[in-house]
């Protein structure tokens, strides 16, 4: 995936088969009315939105109602998206958005509870298979989540990262390196406590 | 260059294995890896620094629920029965609409309906003054009234229909899914 050619370069002919579209050019087409194409672009999505989600909220059911007010706010905000840009640094920072405000309305955080309860507990709902590092990752700021799921979980590059979360490059590699010092930090404090 | 010591090597350690830390500043980079090879704890940190970004790849998630995407699309879709509602009222307003211009029929009409309408004011007048009976209103008159008042009524449920179905619908897209 990474960066994603312009719409513009898929011209149209007639009206093709959604499934045969690149996502900027379904995000072009659903812009236009066109709901196969919006849902066909919530299928390729849907995976990844949904991880990410997941991975930041650590329960099944957030991350579901979290995926689907990003892509009812992406349906919503379509208008606004420029066919001549990739789509894909526009939509996660849309997502990236959608998150901090959907933590934002949220009582309690995940995060504030145990590291216990984060990675194992009943409301998560699905075994970790790396549970040091979920323990981690839970107890990281969401300043600090944000861009190290974008990158090395949503698989954005850099460029994409700091444009979805209104950064400048320097800036993001600083906080990635901030961010994985702590879960490294974090990791390091686990290991002690296990050998002890 | 002296030894670095551990707390600045542990600060180092993200650049380095991103070897950014290579290419901006070699000799430092060259004091980090001549400390790693003499400290056992900065090693293991070392090892943690190089496998973090592959741990975080691995991270396994559930598989999406296989509702979400039929859930996203009903959200998003305009309410049949409001739908249907607001189409629904368009009868009621044509026909109180076909009522009223049926009865003011035109210039001559509404002439009609003014000077009525000033008539009947003057009687309530002279009837609120004393001086005068109270005045009979043509049954017609009052019809016309009520059409009035309740062809507005259903024009603002509509209206505040229209604005329900457009929170729905984002303004640019239309309904036109293809079969």
């Amino acid at each position: 995936m990474h960066a994603q050619a312009p719409a513009q370069a898929f011209p149209m002919t007639g009206t093709p088969d959604a499934r045969t579209l690149a996502t900027g050019q379904l995000a072009h087409e659903a812009t236009g009315g066109d709901l196969d194409a919006f849902e066909e672009l919530v299928r390729r999505m849907q995976r990844r939105v949904y991880g990410f989600a997941y991975q930041h909220l650590r329960d099944l059911d957030e991350a579901h109602d979290l995926t689907q007010e990003i892509f009812v706010k992406l349906y919503r905000n379509l208008a606004r998206y420029d066919a001549e840009r990739p789509f894909e640094p526009w939509f996660w920072k849309l997502a990236a958005n959608t998150t901090i405000n959907y933590r934002r309305k949220r009582v309690p955080t995940p995060t504030d509870q145990s590291a216990d309860q984060a990675t194992t507990g009943p409301e998560s709902g699905f075994p970790a298979h790396d549970p040091a590092l979920i323990d981690a990752l839970a107890q990281l700021d969401p300043a600090y989540r944000l861009p190290i799921l974008l990158h090395y979980y949503a698989d954005l590059p850099l460029e994409q990262v700091a444009q979805s979360l209104s950064l400048t490059v320097p800036a993001i590699k600083s906080r990635l390196h901030r961010a994985r010092a702590l879960l490294r930090n974090s990791l390091a404090e686990s290991e002690e406590a296990d050998q002890s | 260059m002296t030894g670095l010591a551990c707390a600045r090597v542990r600060v180092l350690l993200e650049p380095y294995v991103d070897g950014e830390l290579e290419q901006t500043d070699p000799e430092t980079a060259r004091a980090v890896r001549d400390h790693l090879v003499t400290c056992s704890d900065c090693r293991r940190q070392h090892q943690q620094t190089v496998s973090l970004p592959f741990r975080m790849k691995a991270l396994r998630s559930p598989a999406p629920p296989t509702t979400l995407v039929a859930g996203v699309m009903s959200s998003i879709a305009p309410q049949p029965q409001a739908s249907r509602a607001a189409w629904g009222l368009l009868v009621p307003e044509a026909l109180l609409g076909a009522f009223i211009l049926w009865y003011v029929s035109g210039l001559d009409g509404l002439t009609a309906l003014a000077s009525g309408a000033w008539v009947n004011l003057q009687g309530l007048a002279f009837w609120g003054s004393g001086t005068a009976p109270l005045p009979s209103v043509p049954v017609a008159d009052v019809l016309l009234l009520g059409a009035f008042i309740t062809l507005t009524a259903i024009a603002a449920y509509h209206l505040s229909l229209l604005a329900k179905l457009d929170q729905t619908v984002a303004p640019r897209l239309t309904e036109r899914r293809r079969a």
